[in-house]
Formats: C-alpha cells, structure tokens, sequence
C-alpha cells in the first residue's frame, strides 16, 4: 500500500467535508467551505497519481472551483455517468454540475485566488425543497433518482432524468438525516439519523421496510455526518456510528432480515463515514497451489472521528490496514477509484489522502461479468445490474466481418487518444473570440457608442446589454460531433426570421383565428387553456434572442401588450393520451411543455405500438395527432405538420400549413388536415413520395422556412462535408451555437431526442430538395447516431427500407432507387457503421447476408 | 443561488480628470431568462466618514435580459464636487457599483479611489477649490460582497435575508443590514474535534 498526502489539495486550509472521485477516474471533486461560501473544487487525479506529472507546470492541479454555494458544501457526488457533479451544502441547496465545453477559462470575479479555472462546470439546476441543512447526496444506480437528506429530518427523491421534479419526501426519521446509500441493485435507499436509528426505505412504494435502532441506542448525536455504505454485492449494510457494549463500531446490517449481528470493532470514537470498494475481489491465485474454488469478498473503508481509518476485507477477521494519526481531525469523507485499487480520505483539517493498493493485498477483482452473475443469482435477471457497455465487452463475435470493422474502431481510437491523453483537457475550444467576424475586442472598443439606450416611460435610463455569449454548450454526442467548436451566438437568423414574424401577424390570419370547426368526430377535443395562448406569445419572443439588439428590444417593451397575430386558435392539449389503432394497437401519448429550453417549449410525443415504444420531441405545443397503422401525423401550435412512420421516423419535413390545423385524421398512408382557415388539405404519403391535393411545399423558399423554423433541434453543423441546395439554405441561419445553448439544460434523454429528430429532418429536407448527396451524407450520419444510441427499432426500420424486398412480387411498390442513389449501395455505406456497434451484430449479419444473396442473384 | 453572475468590471478611462464621467465595463452571466430588469447603481461616497455624503451618481436598467453572457459599459457623470466636503476631495474614498433585482441588492462592487493632484506643486500647496484632481481607481482589487436575495416572484419574501460575506474588510453598503449572524459555514467546532 502507498499512502500520498497530496498538499496542493485544499481549500485554503478550512474544512474539507467531503470527496469524490469520477467515474472515470480522471479528476474528483471536494466539497467543503470557501472564504465566505461553500466552495466545490474539481481537481486534476494525475498529479495525484504520477509524480511525474505532479511536477510538470503544464499539467493543471485545480481544474475548476465554484463559489456559488451560500455556505458549506457538506457532500459532492458524481453520478454514475459521470456527466453530472451534484452537491449539497448548508444553504439549503442542493446544485447539479454540467461541464460547459466550450468556454474558456475564467476566474471567479473579485475572489483572491487568481486561479483560472481549466474546466468549466456550470450549476444547470438548483434543487429547493430542504428546509434545513444538506448534509448528503447520493445518485441511484443507473441514475434515475437522486437522493439528499437533511437536517430538517427528510430525505427527498428527485428525478434525476428531470430536474427539478421531486419523486416523494421520506419522512419518518425524527433527527437529522446524515447519511443516504442506495442499495446496489436499486431496490432500497438506507438512511441513517442523529435519532439513533437507520431506516430502509422501498424504491418501489417509498414505504420503510425496515427501521434499525438498536446498535444505535447508545449513540450520542455527536458526528457530523453519517454516511454509511451498501456493499457491491447488495449483501451487506455497513452503518456509521453505532455502539457496542459502549465501544464505537460500524455496525454490519445484513439484507436478509436486517439482522445485525456483526459489527467493525476497533475504532476509539464514533464512525463519521464507511465506504465500500465498488469492486467484489476473489483471491489471488497463487502459483503453484491448488486453484480451490474461494469465495469472493468485498472491502470496506472506515473512517473515524478518532482521525484513523481502518480497510476491511469480509473474508477477514482483522482490518487489512489501520492507519492512524493520518489528519489532525475526524475524517470526512471516502473515496474509492471505480477500478477498486484506488482511495481518496478528506478530513475536516481541510487536508486529503490518497492511499494505493496492490492487487496483492486486496485480491483480484472480479469484472464486470462475473459481478453481473453474482447479482443475477442473488437476485434474478430482472434487477442485476446491467450495464450495457461493460457486457458488450464481452459478447463474442459471431461475424468475421464485424470483427474487422471492430478493430478498425480500436485502432482509430488508440489513435486519437495518442498525444497529450496524461494532460486534462485544456484545449477546451476558446470562444469570445470572433463573433459574426468581429472579435470581441472590437465590440468592446464601441461597446459604449454601439449598445442601445432607450428612456422607460418614467424616464429612467435603460441599457440593452450585449449578449456576447449564450449560456452554454454542453459536450454533446461527442462520438458524432467532434470536429469543429460552435461558435456561439450571432444575429445572422434574424434576416431569415423576419418575414416569418411579419407573416405572423398579418391582419388576414388574424382573421381566421376565430373560425373553428364545430365538432368532428376525429378531433380529439382539445381542453380551452387560456394560459396557452399567453404563453404562445412568449414562444415568439424567445426567437427574437438571436436577433440583433434593437429589434429585440421593441419586441421586449411591447411584450405587455398581446401580439395580435400569435393568439393561437386551438389550444394545444397539455397531456393526452389516445388509443389510435386497434391493430396492431397503437397508443400515442402527447406530453407538452416536457421541457423549456432557452425560453422555448419542447414537447414530448410517446409512442407505443405493440408493446415497443419511441418517442420523439417537438419544437411546439401539440394541437391536435392522429394515427393509422402505418403513419402519425401531429400538428402543432406553431403550424407545423410532422408525419412519422410507425417506427418514429420523420417521414416528411414539417410541412408548414396556412394557418393552424383544428382536426387531423390519418388513414393507411394518408393524412387529412383540416385547418382554422378552412382548407383541408389531403397528404399521401407512400414511400416518402408526396402527391398533394392542396397547399404544400410548392417552391424551395417554401421549405426554407420550414428548415429555420425547426428550432430546437441539435446541430451537427460543423461545416458541411456535403455542399447542396440543403446546405445553401441553412448555411446562413442554421445558427449552431443559438441551438446547442438550448441544449445544456436539458438531460442526457432529451438531448439524444432531439438530435434525433433534428437528423430526420434534415433526411427528410434532403429528400424533399431531391439533393441526393446531401440525403447520402445526413442518411450516414443519421445512421451511426442510431448505431451509437442503441435504437434498433428505427435502425431496423431504415434497413428493411433500404433493402426493399428480396423476392421480387408485382404487389410491392418499392422502389430501388432514392434521389438516383441506389438503396442498396446505401445500405452497403450504412452497414460497416451498424458493425462498429456489437449489440447490433445480428442485425448486421441479416442484412449482409441478405445483401449477398441479392448481389449472386 | 444567484441567477446573475458578475464576471467581470473593467474600469474604463482610468486613471482620468476627477470630471471626467465614470466608465464601468460590465460582464455578467444569467442563468436563465430574467422577467424582470436589473437595476445597476454608481454610488460615490463623498466622505469616508459619513454615508450623508454618498451620492447616487447614476442607476440604470439593463434589460432584456435572456440566459448568457451579457456586458454593458455603465457611464455615469462624476459626483458633485460641491455635494464633497472639501476634507475629503483629496485623499482614499470609495466607489461602489450595486445590482438589484426586484428592488433587491445581490452584488456590491466597491473599488477604492485615489484623488490626487498630480501636479508636484498643487500637492504641496492644495488650493481651496479641489477641482483639478486625478481620479484613480484601484481597478486590480475590487471588493465584491454578495447578498442572498430572493430571484423568484415577490410573493414570498425570504425568511431569512442572510448576508452571506461580511469578509473583515468588506465595504458593507450604508443601508444594508449588517448580517445577524456570524458567517454561515464557518462551523462551530464543537464536538467534532479530535484528540
């Protein structure tokens, strides 16, 4: 065992009150108290690691602090992605981080460290409820949930899929709550209290299933936290602070029956923290002897008021190692690498150690696999751990040529991560730098003459600020999109805006705002929501963000009064959910306003059709959908019509209709939209091939609106490799960056949900433009987002499309080519992205085969 | 948390004529789109000694203000020499630049100033009228205090109004309440200590 006291750690000397180290072992985080707030640091593991690079000035020790917390961070936690830091402190709060990618270092404004901060880790959401103190956080297996408890005696769940939704308080304990583990297989939470006792609560109900008190009688509420661990196999519960015949111990809760009857002895004052090895070990085979089968075990750290700390095996009597004297203070915090070989110790001394295990002295760990089988036999299929990745790794190939394209992968990705892979990544793109070609030196020499001053009716000064930057841009699907920075913001939208804006307040639509249908039977009736059309209002003045300053400003004095073109009719549902085929049963489930981002509504459509469900995300409210069982149609508040294929693929670009649709009916392959001002307009859709009866895309201007207004869509818009009327078009107000910053608030899911719909679209685009190369390009890129995302409904869906059908039949109407590109060819590029991902290998091995047979045909 | 961060203040014209108007480039960051606009306040306290002599050389709304990174240059007239007791024109005063947001003050940014002249002769021999001073502000050390307050609606006020800094040598603004308890986080070290 190596022992490190790495001394560039710290927080200025005050207390440290905890650590954690990411998932990917790259960096941790501490948490504790600042000059005159909380402070969270993130901290380089290199240094830490290697002395090498320890000693190397280029090599960033802090990569970033933040201030913003009131007052002392009590707990930092990583969750199991490693995307997001969450942290709760004294202010009652508890603050969820985000790594902002593309924003240079900075310093904090007016603090005395001038330390830039390397990395930038933007607070995305603040968590209100707790009435008191923060005193622990811990995020759910597969991060579903995150939990904080407090000194107001509750532990509250939120979604952590949904910040800021809160799941269910747990109320029960009558002291402080100052520790939380969740159980590893995700079917508990345990909590442990100043009220002498350590409750389990059920994740299925939120009900206690069991409240544990005796070793806790003797107890005197004299620690600051108490945070107590689940052992990886779920098998044990290891509690802080507990006594035994007046002795201190972590007392050992067993899952069957929460029976205690073990307990760690040794420590001479109160257990502040018990942290368990994430990995299960087995012993190390010595050479040469008999290789017995030996149980596999686990490992526990303990740390102590009395400033030592103790690592145990189960498979042992004794502690493995006792440290002593190793802070001047009660311990705080612990934190074990994901590899298991690796701690971090923080104490209230305000210091933190780094201690480095062989596998010799804590045996072999068991892998992924083997870790899954044991869960798996505990505790059946369903529940065990499945963590997609880590089992992939072992999933045997099956096809010689999927093999190839695997170690194509390999390599390449050996080859990027070549150089400069020790050092953490400061290469962060800078921004500020150039905005709509002008630096940011420039802007800020004219800043005065430039910005608008207008008087207020009272007669008092009033400054529109320069947006220089937007908020954010989160390191989105970086498998994808790594090429090139977005740079943000930029006004050059606002030219393409314009005529839309104006449109919309034409006083002819006005007009026909009134006319309503009066009854149809396929109309699923939409609730009169006043509120809506309000807020209708404000969905057209986040557009104007992106616009130049002055236009801006008018749109915002005037934002009192109600536009008069925006006034929707049809108030769109908030929740609806409607059955839309029998057979095969299709329901479609309409969620609006799942999100805000940036001031604009997203909105959630569901769908589950035999049992498999897709959803995708709209860029408005949902007026009115309708289903066959072949296409869905919904029309939204802002006018658009979007058509998807059973499988959730965007069939046609948003077709803009003349004014709002009040009823919608799909049958087979057609789509009836009857509008407010009276049209009704008939789209057939087969094969993507559009035969339209009335209004639609008439002319390439046409679609050109269509393509800006999809807006919240993701862009993948580093500079186009393909040239074409698509691209012509958007080059000027497919503006990337306004798009990410939409992006950085929202969860992981969302993300991935409108990149998605954001590529159909523009497949869709391309196809409608007829621009054949343009349709290859977003039809390859499209593909390996499916390929990286696990989708494989929609990948099957595109292959069978592309394949057409093997035997030949008169009744089939597919036709073999698309824009003058043959399907097959294309399904030839498609099918080397589909083997880079082995959980699609049968899909692959079908469909190469099938290729095959067609080719000896 | 604070919705609005302050990240920076370039003092612009520095060091300038005391008549000359105060420039403060202005960079801050919003969370999210604000409702409402901030209010930002130059405030020249005449006299180290007493807050009659502040004077509120401007205020100033800045809206809209959606979610990112924003900067303004803030130009406010010099104070009234003749509101300065004439003690205090030559010599350390301070200048402090406040935000608030729904009639709240969540930043206070206080830079010390120099006055001086800088004519060898009028240093020695100050004339009576002290209008031909140089203004310098200590721009490299400003003094940033922080207040809770509350971002959403007025419909509840916060219960408790904690003024988080109150660092030793924080400038606590005249009218602010002076925080009623000792800093929050600096933990009482009961119990908790160790052999």
């Amino acid at each position: 065992m190596k022992l490190l006291k790495p001394s560039w750690v710290s927080h200025n000397g005050k207390p440290i009150f905890s650590v954690d180290i990411h998932p990917d072992g790259t960096k941790f985080a501490t948490g504790g108290q600042g000059e005159d707030s909380g402070k969270v640091m993130i901290w380089n593991m290199a240094p830490v690691l290697r002395e090498e690079d320890e000693k190397n000035e280029n090599i960033s020790k802090m990569l970033c602090q933040m201030d913003n917390h009131l007052a002392c961070v009590n707990c930092v936690r990583w969750s199991n992605n490693g995307l997001y830091l969450a942290s709760g402190g004294d202010d009652k709060l508890v603050m969820v981080w985000k790594r902002a990618a593309f924003i240079g270092p900075s310093t904090v404004f007016g603090s005395s460290s001038k330390l830039a901060n390397v990395e930038q880790w933007r607070c995305v959401t603040i968590l209100r409820n707790h009435t008191g103190d923060v005193m622990d956080v811990a995020w759910s297996p597969r991060d579903v949930w995150l939990a904080s408890c407090s000194v107001d005696n509750t532990i509250v769940i939120w979604n952590a899929r949904k910040f800021p939704e809160m799941i269910t308080t747990l109320r029960g304990h009558t002291g402080l709550v100052k520790g939380l583990t969740w159980d590893p297989v995700g079917k508990y939470i345990a909590s442990q209290a100043d009220d002498h006792s350590l409750k389990v609560w059920r994740t299925v109900d939120w009900q206690m299933d069991a409240n544990i008190t005796k070793p806790f009688s003797e107890c005197g509420g004299t620690t600051h936290v108490l945070r107590l661990s689940w052992s990886p196999d779920g098998q044990y519960l290891v509690s802080a602070h507990a006594m035994n015949n007046s002795g201190p111990t972590a007392q050992i809760v067993e899952r069957d029956g929460w029976k205690t009857n073990m307990d760690f002895v040794g420590h001479r004052k109160a257990v502040t923290v018990v942290k368990f090895n994430p990995k299960i070990f087995k012993k190390k085979q010595k050479n040469g002897s008999s290789p017995k089968p030996s149980c596999p075990y686990c490992c526990c750290a303990v740390g102590s008021k009395d400033r030592s700390l103790s690592v145990w095996l189960t498979s042992l009597k004794r502690p493995l190692v006792v440290i002593h004297d190793l802070f001047d203070k009660s311990i705080m915090d612990i934190s074990w690498t994901l590899t298991g070989l690796g701690m971090l110790v923080c104490s209230m001394d305000g210091t933190v150690a780094y201690l480095d295990f062989s596998l010799d002295e804590l045996g072999d760990p068991l892998n992924e696999e083997e870790k899954n089988s044991i869960h798996q036999n505990i505790y059946g299929k369903s529940l065990a751990i499945t963590s997609t990745e880590a089992q992939l790794s072992t999933t045997i190939i099956e096809n010689p040529e999927i093999l190839k394209y695997q170690q194509e992968r390999q390599n390449s990705a050996q080859a990027n991560s070549g150089p400069g892979a020790a050092a953490p990544e400061s290469s962060a793109p800078k921004l500020n730098s150039v905005m709509n070609g002008e630096s940011l030196e420039d802007i800020r020499k004219n800043l005065l003459k430039k910005q608008v001053e207008t008087r207020t009716a009272d007669g008092r000064r009033r400054i529109t600020p320069l947006c220089i930057a937007q908020l954010d841009t989160g390191d989105f699907s970086p498998a994808l999109f790594n090429s090139v920075p977005i740079l943000p913001s930029g006004s050059s939208m606002s030219s393409q805006l314009t005529p839309q804006l104006s449109s919309d307040s034409s006083p002819g639509q006005a007009s026909s705002m009134g006319l309503k249908p009066t009854h149809d039977p396929m109309l699923t009736s939409p609730p009169p929501n006043n509120t809506a059309n309000v807020k209708s209002s404000l969905l057209l003045t986040s557009a104007s963000k992106i616009e130049p300053m002055k236009a801006l400003d008018s749109r915002f004095t005037e934002r009192s009064k109600a536009t008069p073109g925006v006034t929707a009719t049809a108030s769109p549902l908030n929740s609806n959910s409607i059955q839309v085929s029998m057979e095969p049963s299709v329901f479609l489930e309409v969620e609006n306003e799942v999100s805000m981002v940036a001031g604009s509504k997203l909105s959630q459509l569901r769908c589950s059709r035999d049992g498999r469900d897709w959803n995708t995300l709209l860029p408005s409210s949902v007026v009115v959908a309708a289903g066959s069982s072949d296409i869905l149609a919904v029309a939204c508040e802002d006018r658009m019509l979007s058509v998807f294929s059973s499988c959730g693929r965007r069939l046609l670009p948003a077709i803009q209709l003349g004014t709002p649709a009040s009823a919608l009916h799909c049958s087979a392959h057609y789509v009836m939209v009857l509008t407010a001002g009276a049209t009704l307009s008939v789209h057939w859709t087969v094969q993507r091939e559009i035969v339209l009866l009335q209004t639609l895309i008439a002319d390439k201007s046409d679609s050109l609106v269509q393509c800006a207004d999809f807006r919240s869509c993701l862009p993948s818009h580093d500079t186009p490799v393909s040239s074409g009327p698509l691209a012509v078009m958007q080059g000027r107000n497919l503006n990337a960056g306004r798009l990410a910053s939409r992006l950085s608030s929202t969860p992981h899911h969302l993300q991935q949900s409108m990149t998605l719909a954001f590529l159909e679209n523009q497949l869709a685009s391309a196809l409608t433009l007829q621009s054949a190369q343009e349709y290859r390009y977003w039809l390859l890129i499209y593909a390996r987002f499916l390929v990286n995302e696990g989708s494989e409904y929609r990948l099957r869906e595109l292959c069978k499309e592309l394949l057409g059908p093997v035997h030949k039949s008169a009744a089939t109407s597919w036709e073999p080519t698309t824009l003058g590109l043959r399907k097959r060819e294309l399904l030839r590029e498609v099918l080397p992205v589909i083997g880079e991902n082995l959980r699609f290998q049968r899909l692959f091995t079908e469909y190469q085969d099938q290729l095959e047979l067609l080719r000896n045909k | 948390m604070a919705k609005v961060q302050v990240l920076n203040v370039a003092v612009l014209d520095n060091p300038s004529p005391f008549g000359n108007p105060f420039q403060f480039e202005i960079t801050f960051e919003c969370m999210e789109d604000l409702a409402e606009d901030l209010e930002w306040k130059i405030i020249y306290v005449g006299s180290a000694e007493s807050e009659e002599y502040d004077q509120i050389l401007d205020s100033v709304l800045v809206g809209p203000v959606p979610a990112g990174r924003h900067m303004f240059v803030f130009q406010a007239d010099a104070p009234n020499t003749g509101l300065i007791p004439e003690s205090d024109a030559v010599g350390v005063t301070v200048v402090l630049i406040t935000c608030t947001y729904r009639s709240q003050e969540f930043i206070r940014i206080g830079y010390y100033v120099n006055n001086e002249y800088t004519d060898p002769e009028l240093r020695e021999n100050p004339p009576i009228k002290p209008d031909y001073t140089q203004r310098n502000i200590l721009a490299s050390n400003p003094r940033v205090t922080r207040f809770h307050i509350n971002w959403e609606g007025c419909t509840e006020r916060m219960e408790d109004c904690e003024n988080v800094d109150p660092s030793s040598n924080s400038m606590l603004p005249p009218s602010c309440l002076p925080g009623k308890a000792p800093p929050l986080g600096v933990l009482p070290d009961n119990s908790m200590d160790c052999l």
